[in-house]
Order: structure tokens, then sequence, then C-alpha cells
């Protein structure tokens, strides 16, 4: 296949997005026991970021989304 | 338990902590960051607004005097309506609830020195005169002229002052926004050491439902007012329909903001009964959980009824019946409040001061306007009574036989409190009935005439309902003078009432037991609490008040630490 | 209370009291500001998704589809820049400073970056494909109103960042007292947040 822009991007996409997760999910995993109030808040946040690498990832292998045709 | 000791070697924690005496003029009273100060800002301002906004009220009962030809034009009617109803919902009545009375009289009572944010509190203020100056400005430029509710495509075909409009009450909207922020944390994390929830007095549970509404429900009219100006200003399509948008999406994000809009505009007020009601039949209140909790749960169903404004904007059925029937439901947690404030004065030894005059008037009026609520949230018979008289009626019954008279009953409730001195009795009592006398008169009627067909917001009328609309724009007449006589009550007394010492009703929530008016400090010790206020048979539930009323010097500033 | 037990956790590590207190304020102060800043994109997406439902076709014929590609690649960069903000924080905790800097001058990179991406899809909508945001029906109002509301929060956190970068560089906060990084965190990870919910309606549905 000829790399023009849009397989970089699904590219770029895919692979950043399993970093993405993968780090989402180590902090997560690192600093499930903390108390207080801005610590959950963050689990949250680092969640629905871990979230966003998964739709991220599907949208990179051309899953989800609306692509044009033949793209 | 603390005992006061432990207390004191704890300190109060944030709520002990004080900043130093304001010297000058400047920011003692006009940039000040006391919510003492502020909140008479916001009264003195918000009452400012109400008189021109009353004044454009008499020009429509001028206007409703004759059924043909008045002493307006169509548009300059449609202006006036439309700044009246805007001006008295967001300049008056939420202005003086919120951030007035909640302002002076919640930190008070929860034993706090200040709010969470006194600079935010600050910025809160002083959004609002520019923000309600550019409402009335917009006389100057064309008003809107489609009614407070602004629907399009009225409103996109609007004269300048209706982006005017969407400018100041999205200013306001922040103002409000940021004063909810500040009161919900100032009640979750300032009140005074032993002040469980269960301990707080009622108008501070009445804030803090209205707290949330405050937040919530204003950053979505602030989307639906962005919407507009961009869509008028910059030809953006969310609401015309020849470019693809829609006109009833602009009624769902206004009104799911408005509908709770309308409780911010009552719980405060109910709140205000709570208080006076116990204190003027020396008895407990009847049910206090279940007012606080009924106030939570009010705020909640709040908003999920919005769309009860929109029976007749062709929702389909499926839609209106759970809107019809979750509107119903809210009428339990308010009839229960009713039931508990009435067995609250069954046996209870009754003081009739003016504020109690007004609270009683209240749950006459506001239960009368209530109740046609329950009618017109069935959908059948809304889509008889939508858009005519029976609408205006039912309205006014609320927010001027429920929050104004709520206002007023705080008014001259807390008077001496916020100035040293008392209100006249006498000129009250007049103020009372030639008040509750005029209301009914100018809108009760209105009952009928809607029903019988007349139209809201219309400059000209079928002539059969000319006799009923002079006879409610006399009665206004005589509400007028009362508010009138209101007013000269105010300005006489700052100078020439009696002194009122810390507590002339001999209440029993924390305010009454400092100095009237109170330091800038509030407490030179912050109490420690033991139980709800509302006991009159027991001795006071706090310790540490000793000092209060002494003349020794207060605490002095400590030192901040911060970042 | 809640209070007292924050309070004696602080106290603990040898922070006072006084300042635990003022820092749980701020603290429930912010994050009730981000319910309300949630809020406000709410009304915004309500809007549009009520708009696409009135039954029109998405996009309407004759305009071109999103760019999924590239969106999702800006999004890794966004994403990125929450996985650096987090690690900053980390390192500040931890008091290793030069680490920190680096993540957060990375974040502030990163953000930049994805300004100028969507900076590169509004032109290519605009020059390209003749989507314009009043000139464009329903589509073009929503997709530049809440892309564009984004992209102003994305702006104003790059902002804040970059102020909270010269604060630390001039020793305004310390390992104990540190609140402003920790609200800068939280409004980079809103963002972030927001852009996952923007990312799924637009290009995804």
């Amino acid at each position: 296949m000829h790399l023009d822009t849009i397989v970089i991007e699904k590219t770029v996409a895919a692979i950043g997005s399993v970093i993405v997760f993968a780090v989402a999910a180590f902090a997560l995993k690192n600093d499930w026991k903390t108390p207080g109030i801005e610590n959950q808040v963050f689990k949250i946040m680092l969640g629905l970021l871990a979230l966003g690498g998964i739709i991220a990832f599907f949208a990179g292998i051309g899953v989800l989304g609306n692509f044009p045709k033949g793209a | 338990m603390q005992t006061h000791e432990q207390a004191e070697l704890h300190g109060g924690g944030v709520a002990d902590h004080i900043h130093p005496e304001p010297q000058t003029f400047v920011r003692k009273y006009i940039f000040s960051i006391d919510h003492k100060i502020i909140g008479l800002q916001y009264i003195i301002t918000g009452f400012v607004f109400f008189i021109l906004a009353g004044l454009l009220a008499e020009v429509i009962r001028a206007q409703m005097m004759h059924a043909t030809g008045g002493v307006v034009d169509s548009n300059t009617y449609d202006e006036i309506y439309s700044v009246h109803g805007s001006a008295m919902v967001w300049l008056v009545v939420i202005p003086l609830l919120t951030g007035g009375f909640g302002n002076f009289v919640f930190p008070l009572q929860i034993g706090a020195r200040d709010v969470a944010f006194p600079w935010l509190n600050m910025l809160s203020f002083w959004i609002f005169p520019p923000a309600g100056l550019m409402l009335f400005a917009s006389f100057l430029m064309g008003a809107p002229q489609a009614g407070w509710t602004e629907y399009p495509p009225m409103s996109l075909q609007g004269q300048a002052g209706t982006s005017m409009w969407c400018a100041a009450i999205f200013l306001v909207g922040v103002s409000s926004t940021l004063t909810g922020i500040n009161f919900l944390v100032t009640i979750l994390k300032m009140r005074a050491p032993g002040m469980t929830f269960t301990r707080m007095p009622l108008f501070v549970w009445a804030q803090f439902a209205t707290a949330p509404l405050l937040m919530i429900a204003t950053t979505a009219l602030a989307g639906a007012l962005a919407a507009l100006f961009m869509e008028r200003q910059f030809g953006v399509p969310f609401f015309d329909p020849t470019k693809g948008g829609s006109p009833v999406l602009w009624q769902h994000m206004f009104w799911f903001y408005s509908h709770p809009a309308v409780y911010i505009m009552i719980l405060p007020a109910f709140g205000m009964i709570s208080e006076i009601f116990p204190t003027f039949t020396r008895k407990p209140i009847f049910g206090y959980k279940m007012i606080a909790f009924s106030s939570v749960a009010i705020a909640l169903l709040g908003f999920m009824v919005w769309a009860h404004h929109m029976f007749t904007s062709g929702l389909a059925p499926w839609l209106q019946l759970p809107f019809m029937l979750l509107t119903m439901v809210i009428a339990i947690p308010t009839g229960i409040k009713i039931f508990s404030w009435v067995t609250t004065l069954w046996g209870g030894k009754i003081q009739f001061t003016t504020a109690m005059l007004f609270a009683i008037g209240f749950i006459a009026t506001f239960t009368f306007g209530g109740i046609t609520g329950v009618f017109l949230s069935a959908v059948p018979f809304d889509l008889h009574a939508h858009g005519t008289y029976f609408i205006v009626a039912h309205l006014h019954y609320v927010l001027v036989g429920g929050s104004l008279m709520g206002i007023l009953a705080g008014m001259h409730y807390w008077f001496p409190k916020m100035s040293g001195r008392m209100l006249s009795e006498k000129v009250g009592r007049w103020t009372f009935w030639l008040f509750f006398i005029g209301f009914n008169g100018t809108f009760l009627p209105m009952h009928w005439q809607g029903l019988m067909g007349m139209p809201r917001r219309v400059a000209q009328y079928d002539p059969q309902f000319q006799g009923v609309n002079q006879f409610e724009s006399y009665a206004s007449v005589v509400m007028t003078i009362a508010l009138l006589l209101f007013f000269y009550n105010v300005l006489w007394s700052l100078r020439h009432g009696k002194k009122a010492g810390p507590n002339p009703w001999g209440a029993r929530t924390l305010e009454w037991q400092i100095p009237s008016p109170p330091h800038y400090y509030n407490f030179k010790h912050v109490p420690t609490v033991f139980a709800a206020p509302y006991d009159f048979a027991e001795p006071l539930p706090y310790t540490g008040l000793e000092d209060e009323l002494t003349d020794s010097p207060g605490p002095q500033p400590a030192s901040s630490s911060s970042s | 209370m809640a209070v007292a037990s924050i309070a004696q956790h602080d106290e603990h590590q040898g922070v006072d009291r006084l300042y635990a207190e003022t820092r749980d304020l701020r603290l429930q102060g912010f994050l009730l500001f981000l319910v309300s800043d949630i809020v406000l994109f709410s009304s915004f997406i309500f809007a549009y998704l009520y708009l696409r439902n009135s039954g029109q076709g998405f996009p309407p014929p004759g305009i071109g589809r999103l760019d999924v590609a590239f969106a999702a690649y800006n999004s890794m960069v966004l994403f990125g820049s929450g996985c650096t903000m987090h690690y900053a924080l980390e390192n500040w905790k931890h008091g290793n400073f030069n680490k920190y800097a680096g993540c957060l001058i990375a974040t502030i990179v990163l953000g930049l970056m994805f300004l100028g991406g969507q900076g590169y899809e509004y032109h290519s909508l605009i020059v390209n494909d003749h989507v314009t945001w009043s000139g464009s029906g329903i589509f073009g109002a929503s997709f530049f109103t809440l892309t564009g509301m984004h992209g102003f929060h994305v702006f104003v956190g790059v902002c804040y960042l970059s102020i909270l970068l010269l604060q630390s560089v001039h020793g305004v906060y310390t390992k104990q007292k540190f609140f402003g990084l920790t609200a800068g965190t939280l409004y980079w990870h809103f963002v972030d947040v927001i852009w996952v919910v923007l990312f799924s309606i637009f290009y995804l549905i």
C-alpha cells in the first residue's frame, strides 16, 4: 500500500492509542488505592482517557467511524 | 461531639480564618468582600431594578385600561412586557433571594465568618448592575419584543436589543453560576463544629437545594443564549427552520433552565417562611426533616419537568405524558411543606408581626398559585389555557404571591439584623393589607379572563374584557401604594427606627445571637452546635457564644497560608 | 466529617491544617466549576444531537465527510498530552522538578499541536469542502460551535499550563502546597474527556 496521509494518520492513531491506553491503565493500577477526592476524580479521568484510547484504536483500524468509501 | 474547649484547641478550621478589617470607604462599602455588605448591595440593587420593572408593569396596566388603542403602540407594548418579565426574573427575584438574603443570612446561620470564596462573591455581585443596565439600555436600540422567553423565529427577527438581552442575561447567568458554586462549597465545608446537616436551619437547607440549580441550570441557559446570539449576529443556524434548525430546540434549551429557575425563585422564600413561622409561633417547626428533604426533592424533580411549558409546541403525546406526571408529582413535596407550615401554626402562640403577616399571606397566595399549577400540569387543560391570562394569573400568584411576599416577609424579619433598627409595625400592617388586597384584586380576575379567552401579550383585546381589566388596573395602583409605603418605611426607619437589640424577635438561629448589625468578623468565637435550633422548650443549643454581646475586642486576623 | 479526615491525613504528612482545609475548599469549588462547564457543553451536545435527529441525513448531501483518520491522529496527540500531564503531576509530588518540567512542557507542546491540527482541519473544511460556520446548515453550525468551544478551552488550558510552568519555576509551589498544579491537571483531563465525547459524536457515529 502506498503511503498517503490517511494511512499515516490511521497508523499513528492505532499505535498511539495502544500506548495511551497502556499508560492510562498502568497509572490507574498504581494509584488505585490513593484516598482523597482529587485522586478519585483523577482515576475517573484516567479511566475515560483509557476509554478514549480504545475508541481511537478502533477508529485507527477503520472499524469505527464514518470513513469515506475506499479509505 | 466536641466540647467547646476541644473546638478552641483545634480551632474552627477554615471557618475561623479572619481577614483584616477593611479601612477605606471603597473597600468597606463598594468593593467589599464581606458577605454582609455584598448581600446588602444585592438587596439595594435588586430593589432598584424592582422599581424600574414595576414601572413597566404600571405601563402595562395603563395600556390595559382600554381595549383598543392605549398609551403605547403594539411594538412598544411588546418591548415593555418583555423587559418587565426579564427584569423581574433575572434582575429582581433571583438576585434578591440568592445574592441578597442568601449572602447576608445563611453564612451567619452556619456560624461561618464568610462564604468560601469572598472575592468570587464580590465579582458575582459586580457583574450584576452592569448586566442589568445593559438589559434596560436595550430600550435605546429596540428592546426585545418576544416576551421574556424570546422564542425564535420572532427573536431571530428582533431588533438589536434582543442581542443585548442575550448578552445581559448571559452575564447575569455567570454571576448566578458563580454564586451557586460559592454557596454550595460554603454549606458543604464551612459549617460550625457540631452542625451536621440535620442541625442546619431550614433557610440553609433551602439555599443548599437552590445552589445546584444555580450552578447547573443557569449554565444550560448560557448555552441557549449563546446559540441565539451566534445565530442573530453571525448567521449560525440553530433555530431557523429554513436553514435546518428547529424553533422547538430553543424551547427545550430555554425551559431546561427556566423551569429550575422558578424553583430558584421559590425555594429560598420557602426557607424564609420556615424561619419566620417557628419564631412567631414560639413552637418548633413541624416536620423539620420533611421540609428539608422535600426542598432537595423539589430541586431534583425541577430538572425533569421543563416540557410542561411546551405542551402546545407539537411534542409527541408519549413525551407529554411523563412530563405531565412528573409535574403533578412535584406538587407532593410542595404540599408536604405547606402542611408542615400550617401544622406549625396549630397550637402556637402566634405573634402577628408584619413578617408573620406576610408569611401567612404567602401560604394563602402561593398555595393558590400552586394549585392552578396543578391544573396546568394536565395536558388537556393546558392546551386550552396556554398563552392566555390564566397563565399570567398563575405565574403572578406564585411569583408575586409567593416569591415577592417571601421577600417582603424576609425584609421585615431581617431588617433589624441588617440595620440595627426596627421597621415600623404600624406602617408594616398597612403595607401588608394594602398589598394583599391590591395583589388579589389585580391578579385574581385574570384566571377567569384567561379561561374566557383573553390571550396574553396583546396590546389590544376584545372589548368584553375591558371592565375587568380596568378593575385590575385600579387594584394594581393599590398594590403600588403598598410598595411605596414599604420603601418609605425602610428609608425612614434607617434613620429614625427604634434601635433593635441583637434579638428583637427572640429567635433561636445563630444570626440572632450576635449584635445587630454584626461585626465584620461575624463571631468572636465560632460556636459549637448541639442541636437543631427550633426547640423552643430547650435552652439554646450552642456553646461559645458568651462573649458575643460584650465589649471585648474582636479576634485578630490570622496569618494566612496559601498556594 | 470529611474535612476532619482529610485534614488528619494531611497533618500526618506534616501539612498544616488550615492549608489543608483551604485547599479542600478550592478543590471542591474547582470541581463544581468543571461540572458547570460540562453542563455548558452538554447543552450544545443536546442541541447537535436533537438537530441531527430531525432527519436530514448527516452530513447533508453535498458536504464532504469529516476526516476521521486525521481526527483520530489528532486525538492521540491530545490524549498523549493527558498522559504527560498526569506524569508531570506525579513527578512534582515525588520532588523530581526536572522530569516534572519536561512533562509539563511536553503537555503544552502537544496541546499546541492539537490546536494546530484543529486549525488545519478547519482550513481544509472551509477552503476545500466549503463547509462554513454559518453557511452549511446545522452541520457547520454544530461542528464549528462545539469543536470551537472545545478548542477555546484547550487554548485557555495551554495558557494556564504555561502560567503554572512559570510559577513553578519561580518557586510558588512546594512539595506540600501545589493546588494550582492539581487544578491544572484536573482541567486538562477535563478537556481530554470532552474531546472523547466530541470525537465520538462527530466522527464516529
